[in-house]
């Protein structure tokens, strides 16, 4: 209950809220191929090969791997990109 | 199909050779294929958001035509393609087809498309895709056999840009010209 003369303020978004990373998750399928999966994350992230090839095995493995973490539109864009290669992925805020 | 193979014909072409009868028709049955796509519309339009419905309607408007746009273009690129597709001079069981090497992404899409859209139609799991082809029944099975073979010519140019990159991701340095003393 307020108590007269206290001013309750809401929680609102602030700036630290709206800094917090998104993290881009692919998921494994059990169609696409390794190779078209290690691939893809060279072209999309221009990652070196090693590191492409440790994140499809991270999808394999797990089921599901953080491939990119950054800001909102970047974020954005690179489900976009990752949806045009028909990988499963999504994003969503870092915890 | 050990002679399938993806080869650079020059600069500006590719060529898949070594195309068994099998593949062939398999591959001339893609763009009817391709056309099933909207029957898997929520595997190859995902969301991008699993809580957020305002970002998840508005992806749906606006990201999702212009991706199936991208995969009809691709569809359409390698139908036009497989119109060449002709037997191997030198060996009748065997065909080729060439193609020009800026369609090898539309290649690339097609393909895979097409392995996803059977997954989902014929409900392949993971694990009939370790299994015999025969103990899959026989509709389930061909999709699978449609499946690997798709899989392994998107394997064979998977591999080729593959091994056309530098390891470390980086742009290969130019060769600086040595000065003669």
């Amino acid at each position: 209950m307020a108590q007269p003369g206290v001013i309750h303020i809401d929680e609102t978004e602030t700036k630290d809220a709206l800094d917090t990373p998104w993290n881009v998750i692919v998921f494994n399928d059990p169609i696409n191929l390794m190779s078209y999966v290690t691939l893809v994350f060279q072209r999309v992230f221009g990652y070196p090969r090693d590191k492409a090839e440790r994140l499809m095995l991270e999808v394999h493995n797990r089921g599901r791997s953080l491939v990119w973490s950054g800001g909102h539109e970047r974020a954005e864009h690179y489900v976009h990109q990752l949806h045009s290669y028909q990988l499963l992925s999504h994003m969503e805020k870092s915890s | 199909m050990n002679a399938l193979r993806v080869r650079a014909v020059n600069q500006k072409q590719l060529c898949i050779s070594g195309i068994d009868p099998l593949m062939a028709v398999c591959l001339q049955e893609l763009p009817q294929i391709l056309e099933l796509r909207d029957r898997v519309r929520a595997r190859l339009f995902p969301s991008p958001t699993t809580d957020d419905a305002i970002a998840n309607r508005e992806w749906q408007e606006s990201i999702t035509p212009e991706l199936r746009h991208l995969f009809v273009s691709a569809g359409e690129a390698v139908a036009r393609d497989l119109t060449r597709l002709k037997p191997t001079p030198r060996n009748a069981n065997c065909s080729s087809i060439t193609f020009p090497a800026a369609h090898r992404s539309a290649w690339m899409s097609a393909l895979n498309q097409a392995r996803l859209i059977l997954s989902e139609l014929f409900g392949v799991d993971e694990i009939d895709m370790n299994v015999p082809y025969h103990s899959l029944g026989e509709a389930k099975g061909v999709a699978v056999i449609k499946i690997d073979l798709f899989g392994t010519l998107l394997h064979r140019l998977v591999q080729r840009e593959l091994n056309s990159r530098p390891r470390n991701g980086r742009k290969r340095p130019k060769h600086k010209r040595q000065k003669r003393s």
